[in-house]
């Protein structure tokens, strides 16, 4: 193929010799040459007959190229040898090829230069460590021995026998809860041993699937099993597309992608019991067909169908393990161990642009259908959550743990999912759009548009949908807010109703002063968003069934025993019992069809630079209401937070229940789709751009934002009944951000300023240059939470305190002590915490990274090129610190780790690469 | 564009090519000198004036190559003649077009009856729409009349238009500058300048982490080939987008306009469309064209350096000052 190339390529430099002109004035002798070469070339509309060539030769381009990485090239990561390990497996082979030009088929696809293809192929082998570090329990520990564990602080946690509690006569209500004025009484159990005779059985056969300790980072018996295991990826994935013209008015274009691939993900460890997401297989397939019909040069219609599917298997189908979860221990067994889903998305469109005087007016249509069909059983076999409670002195914060409790078989929380069959969800969305952008002065363009959605509810194929529906008062209970089923007395199929809004948008461009050095922009837009299509038996209940098991008083009864398990389902599925849920944490909806609206507003200005750079400042504005959001930010049934002055009777949840608004549900889970959320964003930026000069472009960004909402916090939301309390920084959002990316050709070789050589040397002095990026963050908003939560199970998330007079940050932080912790208290029980869920001062420690990547380019020929290139990832193995530990404890047992920062991340990747193009 | 060799002498070119590849290596480690007696060198030159189309004085202009002094051939000024090859690769926004055919009308209106236009478009090759001549109605036909109903083009036809160009300035003693009108997305290629990513099942994957790599191999390419050309490439770019991969890529053709003694022009509003037309019509018209007769035994790589006076002041000029040398 090289060789076609080339012998084009010396065609290109020893063009026909034109013959001799045929008049003597310049212009038409260079005239008549423009003539003959186009001619020849097949360039004009007589080209065909007039010369014996039938059209220029065939161009077909494309490239072969394998990119390598392996652990040799790279330095070992900061996380891995601070665990004194010494490598972190990789194997990495990335490769493909691409191919594009005329589609030539004999006898029916003619070489017309009107029907083009591209394809390209790309295969993925890699083998990646992961690198983690975790706590598990002590062998003593699993042994029913704590009388090592400790606290953060190092004192002992006494474990106390759930089984010797008793009403204490003198205790005082009206007094706080204390070591001398106790609700219950309990007995520790001697020694803080669990005498063998008390421990479950099947926790203790359970305990065989735990590998050993391998590390003692510390502090105490934490930080004490480092893993780093290999992850799998292959891939395989190609993407073709083709074009075809129709004269010079109609063009068809067809696009796809299909690819698959397998992720193998790192293992914890090594049998069932692993933690680890199961092992997961994707594909892709996606294709999308063009019309473009010009009706005038100045009226051009384009239509469109498209439609793209996407599936997901995880798990191997056999017999999945519970899920155990203590704490902070790593857990045993994972959720969805066994799943799978297609999602699939048909669009049709059409969009009709003209132009008429100083209007240029745009009209669009779409139509939009998706589909997911999803089969994801979050705990077939069971989630069973221990916690320290029902181990603990009740009401007395420092007692009772939570792997005790495993070891008693007595979890706080079950969790059991029947799933019988996938779910069918639908969706669709139609819009109307228009747009004019209207030249209103030589140097002010205004646009105007409006987008008009009718976006549909989410429907299922079967109508196996249900919901509380607030109005419907439950049979059994009496209360409102029973179960409701789609299609069935008066509930519609898709539970809410049809969304319908307009959104409109306006923008100006205004060259200041009739000057093009300096550009002036604004803008504001409003837009909504549907409904998402999660994976997930969300909405379902009846059909499906999830049993949540809720102790009726953590500290004094388990909800489920471990070696009794779950017990029967009362029902046979399907039922549209409107009871269905009672007991259970029943799934709720917004069915007012409200949905996410956003505004965004920007001002910006531009001014051209000497040296050809642009610098562009910018200020902007996004609000946003109605965001979808979880149960850790919304909860329609939560008790309000005022009733916490009734104390340890809030553990009683019958006591409790009755504060609810649905008091037969102990809980509602929301989905991840109620719209509650709030969020803000100011943002202030500036933006240099040096355009290529010598060489050399780069831009370089800075942006200082401010971003403010009230249900991001990483830790959950303290009060449900005011969000604006939870208003406070979002926690991911750094204020300050810069980046820069920079190419650099370098100035030597031929046709630059140094090394002009020629002859032997040129080979390997032309063709270098440097590409690099470079990302700097200031940190992140710290979130601080206390240590224990002792209120009644009424609050999700408890915020800390903020400590009067002191201030929370350090003149020089460093990783021992990163903020002061003495800022902030651990709430009293059965108190909130004062302080935002993210500090308003407070950041984590920045993040850096430089990567850079040299390229060294070798012509062959015009269009041949060998490409040899080396790329290095964070290429100064800086090590970025991990985030600071933001437990506060309690003055009785403080978290001594507290501001502390335990470890860094990151190192070193190269990759080297290999290309020929043609 | 791909000239196409006579049947015969495609065969000898294949052997040749053969020869060439097998005998590289040595070919490369005593590369012999170019030959004794180079062709002429035509070097665009612009007076950097407030108004360079009218100078108020005669310029006397003296010329280096490589250090050594070289004749000045010819000079052909702003009043020479001079043809405009105006390619047309638009495909997008048509309320970005439309301004931008009404300035190129404009112009051609305009144009100096020693200026002719040529009209060819860039998509699926180069066409020609007008031929260049004296009469300008079916160059603004022409613009009038194309539609915006296809994939950009430039990076496919650029060395065509300015080989053709080229062999127009050595054919006849006239100036001949190529004007790329275009509002190209680099996403909107035939030819896959983006790398998209084709497997979203892996999560590990680096090579995108500097996307612009195929943009940057392709302006390399081209620069490799106009190194040898002597037309001056033009483009007045309509739409300037901020995106990583357009930015490369508007570089790239910032380089490339650079590398021929060219401008690339970029409109960031609608309004800047005419301006940015205008101006480059005046720079072109302005331009003056040097013919160098060369030294003999001139090295491939030339570096050339010119200077002009005007009386007693000197001239403040821009040239192209590196030329690859080649046989043609």
């Amino acid at each position: 193929m090289c060789f076609l190339f080339l012998a084009i390529s010396f065609a290109t430099a020893a063009p026909n010799t034109p013959p001799q002109a045929q008049t003597t004035d310049p212009l038409s002798r260079a005239t008549d040459e423009f003539k003959i070469i186009t001619r020849d070339e097949g360039m004009r509309a007589d080209s065909a007959t007039t010369t014996t060539h039938h059209g220029p030769k065939p161009a077909y381009h494309g490239r072969v190229y394998e990119n390598f990485r392996n652990d040799i090239l790279d330095a070992i990561p900061h996380e891995i040898k601070q665990n004194n390990q010494q490598n972190a497996v990789l194997h990495r082979n990335q490769f493909g090829f691409n191919l594009g030009g005329p589609l030539i088929i004999p006898h029916v696809l003619p070489n017309n230069n009107s029907t083009f293809f591209s394809i390209s192929y790309e295969g993925v082998r890699e083998s990646i460590s992961r690198a983690s570090l975790h706590t598990i329990p002590t062998m003593l520990e699993r042994t029913g021995n704590f009388s090592k564990t400790v606290d953060q602080a190092g004192n002992v946690i006494p474990v106390y026998d759930p089984t010797t509690t008793s009403t204490n006569p003198n205790y005082n209500p009206a007094l706080p809860l204390s070591l001398t004025n106790l609700q219950y009484n309990r007995d520790p159990f001697p020694g803080n041993i669990v005498p063998a005779s008390r421990l479950s059985p099947l926790a203790q056969k359970q305990l065989g699937y735990y590998p050993a300790p391998n590390t003692d980072i510390g502090p105490f018996f934490q930080n004490n099993y480092f893993v780093n295991a290999p992850e799998t990826d292959i891939a395989d994935g190609v993407i073709a597309n083709f074009d075809h013209s129709f004269g010079s008015k109609h063009r068809l274009t067809w696009n796809s992608t299909y690819s698959n691939g397998f992720l193998g993900s790192a293992k914890y460890f090594n049998n069932i019991a692993d933690p680890a997401a199961p092992d997961q297989t994707y594909g892709t397939k996606r294709g999308e067909l063009d019309y473009i019909y010009s009706a005038s040069p100045e009226t051009i219609n384009t239509a469109a169908i498209f439609a793209s599917s996407s599936t997901f298997q995880a798990g191997d189908g056999g017999a999945p393990f519970p899920l155990y979860t203590f704490d902070n221990y790593l857990a045993m067994g994972a959720a969805h161990p066994n799943s799978h889903r297609a999602r699939n998305h048909y669009q049709l469109r059409d969009g009709l642009t003209t132009r008429k005087g100083k209007h240029s007016l745009t009209f669009g249509a779409q139509y939009d259908q998706f589909q997911v069909n999803t089969y994801w059983p979050a705990y077939p076999a069971g989630d069973y959550q221990f916690s320290y409670p029902i181990t603990s002195l009740p009401g007395i914060a420092d007692t009772g743990y939570s792997f005790a409790s495993f070891m008693l078989g007595l979890a706080q929380y079950g969790n059991n999912t029947i799933v019988t069959a996938p779910s069918y969800f639908r969706e669709s969305r139609l819009a109307f759009s228009f747009r004019d952008r209207y030249e209103w002065t030589k140097d002010l363009t205004v646009t105007l548009g409006a987008t008009a959605y009718d976006m549909s509810p989410r429907t299922e194929k079967y109508n196996r949908q249900s919901v509380i529906i607030p109005s419907l008062i439950d049979p059994l209970s009496g209360t409102p807010g029973g179960l409701g089923f789609a299609g069935v007395n008066g509930v519609p199929a898709g539970l809410g109703p049809s969304v319908y809004t307009l959104d409109p948008s306006l923008g100006i461009a205004w060259n200041a002063f009739g000057s093009s050095a300096t550009i002036v922009r604004a803008s504001y837009s409003r837009f909504h968003t549907q409904l998402p299509l999660y994976n997930g038996q969300f909405g379902t209940q009846g059909f499906n069934a999830r049993q949540a098991l809720t102790t009726t008083n953590s500290q004094l009864q388990p909800a489920l025993t471990l070696d009794a398990g779950f017990p029967a389902l009362p029902f046979t599925l399907p039922s549209l019992d409107p009871s269905f849920s009672n007991g259970n944490i029943a799934d709720y909806m917004n069915l007012t069809g409200a949905v996410p609206t956003y505004q965004s507003a920007r001002f910006s200005v531009e001014r051209d630079l000497p040296l050809s750079m642009v610098v562009t400042a910018s200020l902007a504005y996004t609000g946003a209401r109605n965001l979808f959001i979880g149960s850790a930010a919304a909860n329609p049934n939560a008790v309000n937070p005022s009733y916490l002055t009734y104390g340890n009777q809030l553990y009683d949840l019958a006591f409790r229940e009755t504060l609810q608004r649905f008091p037969q549900y102990p809980g509602v889970s929301l989905g991840s789709i109620y719209p509650q959320g709030r969020y803000q964003r100011d943002a202030a930026a500036l933006r240099l751009e040096k355009r290529a000069s010598f060489g050399l472009s780069f831009v370089l960004n800075y942006t200082y934002s401010r971003q403010w909402d009230d249900y991001s916090a990483p830790y959950g939301e303290q009060d449900f009944f005011n969000s604006r309390n939870n208003w406070s920084l979002s926690y991911y959002n750094p204020p300050q951000y810069l980046q820069l990316t920079c190419i650099f050709e370098l100035p030597f070789g031929s046709n630059k300023p140094l090394f002009n050589y020629s002859g032997w040397r040129k080979p390997f002095i032309d063709g270098w240059s440097i590409s690099s990026s470079a990302y700097w963050n200031g940190g992140t908003p710290l979130a601080l939470h206390p240590e224990y939560n002792i209120t009644g199970d009424v609050i999700n998330s408890l915020n800390v305190n903020t400590v009067p007079g002191v201030n929370p940050t350090l003149g020089n932080p460093t990783a021992t002590l990163w903020f002061n912790p003495n800022a902030f208290a651990q709430p009293n029980s059965f108190t909130i915490g004062n302080a935002s869920p993210t500090s308003p001062t407070l950041l984590g420690p920045g993040v850096e990274d430089l990567d850079m990547s040299l390229i060294k380019r070798l012509p062959i020929g015009s269009e041949g090129a060998f490409e040899f290139s080396a790329s290095a990832f964070n290429c100064l193995n800086h090590g970025n610190w991990n985030t600071p530990d933001t437990g506060i404890g309690p003055p009785t047992a403080p978290n001594i780790n507290a501001g502390h920062i335990i470890g860094s991340y990151g190192g070193r990747v190269i990759q080297l690469g290999m290309k020929f193009s043609f | 564009m791909q000239f196409r060799p006579a049947p015969h002498l495609a065969r000898g070119l294949a052997l040749a090519a053969l020869l060439f590849l097998a005998t590289r290596p040595l070919a490369a480690a005593g590369a012999p000198p170019a030959p004794s007696v180079p062709p002429p060198l035509r070097v665009p030159v612009w007076i950097e004036a407030d108004h360079p189309q009218d100078p108020p004085f005669a310029v006397h202009f003296e010329a280096t190559v490589n250090g050594h002094p070289a004749r000045i051939a010819a000079t052909q000024g702003p009043a020479s003649d001079i043809i405009v090859l105006v390619v047309l690769d638009v495909t997008g926004d048509i309320s970005l077009v439309d301004p931008a055919k009404k300035a190129l009308i404009d112009n051609i209106n305009r144009l100096p009856a020693n200026a002719w236009a040529g009209i060819l478009n860039a998509q699926d090759g180069l066409h020609v729409l007008a031929d260049p001549g004296p009469r300008r109605k079916p160059a603004i036909d022409a613009i009038s009349g194309i539609s915006t109903n296809g994939l950009p083009g430039l990076f496919e036809t650029v060395d065509s238009a300015l080989h053709i160009a080229d062999a127009m300035m050595r054919t006849s003693p006239v100036r001949v500058a190529v004007l790329y009108v275009t509002d190209g997305n680099i996403y909107r290629y035939r030819e896959d300048y983006t790398n998209p990513v084709i497997n979203s099942s892996d999560p590990h994957d680096l090579s995108r982490k500097f996307p612009e790599a195929l943009i940057i191999e392709k302006v390399s390419k081209l620069q490799t080939t106009l190194a040898s050309l002597e037309a001056p490439l033009f483009v007045a770019h309509l739409h300037y987008r901020p995106d990583r991969l357009n930015e490369a890529y508007q570089n790239g053709l910032t380089t490339l306009a650079n590398e021929t003694a060219g401008e690339a022009d970029f409109a960031r509003s609608p309004t800047e469309i005419p301006d940015s037309i205008n101006h480059m019509f005046s720079r072109i018209l302005s331009g003056w064209t040097l013919t160098l007769n060369l030294p003999p035994k001139t090295r491939e790589n030339l570096e050339v350096k010119i200077t002009g006076h005007a009386g007693d002041t000197e001239a403040r000029l821009s040239w192209r000052s590196r030329y690859v040398w080649k046989h043609k």
